[in-house]
């Protein structure tokens, strides 16, 4: 008897939860298949899935093979980077503007990417990594200088904040003195997009999603304890200090890869987030319906940027105008609320 | 019937930064029984149930249960034996109170298990035990003070540990629900037999309901003993260098404290 008293209301939302994570995967489906099939052109579906199952179909087997599929598959797996690495960062830190995008993080990997085509000449693999190193650089220095006792999430931010603009500063400096063969390549890193990608490139995104992505989800119950406050997290047996760091390191990863394979996507990390949560609601992890939200970011954000706006935009442009106004209208809610993630 | 453990704090030194707070601090905590920790503002309390609930690493010395130190122990086994609740818990936006209660589980859980039966009736024994379960599904943003304060103590009779401390947890409650709440601990201590240790400001609330009082001045142990033997008005002078007469409480049998202050004084 007694143990029923708690669990209609509890699997009424277990329920609710999967049918909103199916929906979100739905709508990610759809408007995969819905960039396959439409572009400049129509595919039928039936040549769509021909390619898809590595047949030759005249046309079709190089507009959607080589061009559109490359593009949705990038755009997909940096978009579950993006916003399953923002989203556990904004959870761990109780604060949505606690984004690696907002910090700093993918400003740092940008940053190296440019030094690097400028004053280095590099290009190809290495510059990559060199983004990825940089990214992971530039998170641990936020942490060390943030340290004190442990990390709190207002001085992380802040440090972060800081940090971010030092490096804008630094790109700026870096975009002067660049000679005009290199600006071209070096404009690239700094707005994000996923034009020009190749299929191969989805190999490191698919093993920082499986890697550090899987670091992030296997902390996810610690992560939501951690939403009570750290002392509380403590006294439930949250190892908060190792959780912050594992977590820290997981999102930061994600976020350097995706970073270094399409520049920094505007806002998609800081985004997704608060919009899955919102979708959500409140009631257990919002880690993998924010994955799911950034993949929607990305791919949706790249087919308007492409097809429904009067220009040709990166998909950089379209999420940045999206977000903008989002962190103004978070910073007057939270300055009145105090609202959280 | 649980098996008691019993935590001892052995020769403490603790404190923030350059500051020591605690300096050499040893107290025995009473098994099975209610202690309340009293003492003026800064002398150490917040900072002392800190380090035993293993917020804060200790200086020097160390908190032992069961003979053993704390900091040496694993995190969620240390949660299944001793909970805490902070003086602000904050609730996670939008959480209704079945799944705050259902938080306390967390200990319970490796990384593979699931939610189950055992969790289910643990929630709803902790929602009854504190006549919440007809706001189980409500949310906590919509919970009036006494019944949020309500909703956090289910949450750690639902971690089901053998200790609780609890740090000041009628700040901000009226007078009628703090009442209720000392009933409510008092009730878990009687039926479970939970050794709580609490931080109290009211020094007379602290003398009705606990069997031990722990007075602190200064960062160390003024005294440890029975109510009876501590709140004196010598050692209401000593601590927070306040004169008060001492009578005997009509309702409880109990010492409670009647302060003297400068004014408002009927003639003798």
């Amino acid at each position: 008897m007694i143990a029923t008293l708690a669990t209609p209301g509890r699997h009424r939302r277990l329920a609710h939860r999967r049918i909103v994570m199916l929906a979100l995967a739905g709508m990610l489906a759809g408007l995969f298949a819905l960039t396959l099939m439409l572009g400049q052109s129509l595919t039928p579906p039936g040549d769509v899935l021909r390619v898809l199952a590595g047949q030759d179909v005249p046309g079709a087997s190089f507009t959607v093979g080589q061009l559109r599929l490359p593009r949705a598959v990038i755009a997909t797996l940096a978009g579950m980077c993006l916003g399953l690495g923002g989203a556990a960062f904004q959870v761990m830190l109780r604060n949505p503007l606690a984004s690696p995008d907002i910090i700093g993080v993918s400003a740092g990997a940008s940053a190296a990417a440019v030094f690097a085509i400028v004053f280095l000449s590099v290009s190809g693999a290495s510059l990559s990594i060199i983004a990825i190193a940089a990214g992971l650089g530039v998170a641990a220095l936020i942490y060390l200088l943030s340290f004190r006792d442990g990390v709190s999430g207002a001085r992380l931010i802040l440090v972060g904040i800081g940090i971010s603009a030092m490096i804008n500063s630094f790109i700026a400096y870096a975009l002067v003195r660049a000679p005009g063969w290199s600006l071209q390549e070096a404009l690239r890193w700094l707005g994000g997009s996923v034009n020009a990608v190749r299929i191969e490139q989805a190999g490191p995104l698919l093993a920082a999603l499986v890697l550090f992505g899987g670091l992030v989800l296997s902390r996810s119950r610690d992560l939501e304890t951690l939403r009570m406050g750290d002392d509380m997290a403590a006294a439930l047996g949250v190892r908060v200090g190792a959780v912050r760091l594992s977590v820290m390191m997981g999102a930061v990863g994600m976020i350097a890869v995706a970073t270094s394979v399409t520049g920094p996507i505007a806002f998609v990390a800081f985004l997704a987030g608060p919009i899955a949560l919102r979708i959500i609601g409140p009631h257990g992890s919002v880690l993998i319906p924010a994955a799911l939200t950034g993949a929607i970011l990305v791919l949706g954000g790249d087919y308007v940027g492409q097809f429904l706006l009067p220009a040709r935009y990166p998909v950089g442009v379209v999420t940045g105008a999206l977000g903008a106004p989002f962190l103004i209208w978070l910073i007057i809610r939270a300055n009145r609320t105090g609202g959280s993630l | 019937m649980t098996i008691n453990h019993r935590l001892q704090v052995q020769d403490l030194t603790a404190g923030y930064g350059d500051r020591t707070i605690i300096k050499g601090l040893g107290i025995d905590l009473l098994p099975g029984r209610i202690s309340a920790i009293v003492g003026a503002n800064a002398c150490g309390k917040s900072t002392l149930l800190r380090v035993m609930a293993r917020l804060l690493r200790p200086r020097g010395g160390q908190v032992a249960l069961d003979g053993a130190a704390i900091h040496g122990m694993p995190t969620r086994a240390l949660a299944r034996v001793l909970g805490l609740l902070p003086q602000s818990p904050i609730a996670p936006e939008g959480i209704t109170v079945a799944d705050l209660v259902g938080r306390g589980r967390h200990p319970h859980h490796g990384l593979m298990s699931r939610w189950g039966p055992a969790d289910d009736h643990a929630v709803a024994t902790a929602l009854e035990a504190t006549r919440i379960t007809d706001l189980a599904d409500r949310t906590v943003d919509e919970l009036s003070g006494g019944q949020r304060q309500r909703a956090w103590i289910a949450m750690a009779l639902a971690q089901d540990t053998d200790l609780l401390l609890l740090d000041e947890p009628t700040t901000y409650l009226d007078v009628a629900h703090q009442i209720e709440l000392l009933d409510l601990l008092c009730d878990l201590n009687a039926r479970r037999g939970t050794t709580i240790v609490m931080v109290l400001h009211d020094l007379n609330l602290a003398a009705r309901y606990a069997d031990q009082l722990i007075a602190l001045r200064a960062g160390r142990v003024h005294a440890q003993d029975s109510p009876d033997a501590v709140l004196t008005e010598a050692t209401i002078a000593q601590v927070f260098g306040l004169s008060a007469r001492v009578m005997r409480d009509p309702v409880s049998g109990r010492p409670m404290m009647l302060p003297i202050g400068r004014h408002r004084l009927a003639a003798e």
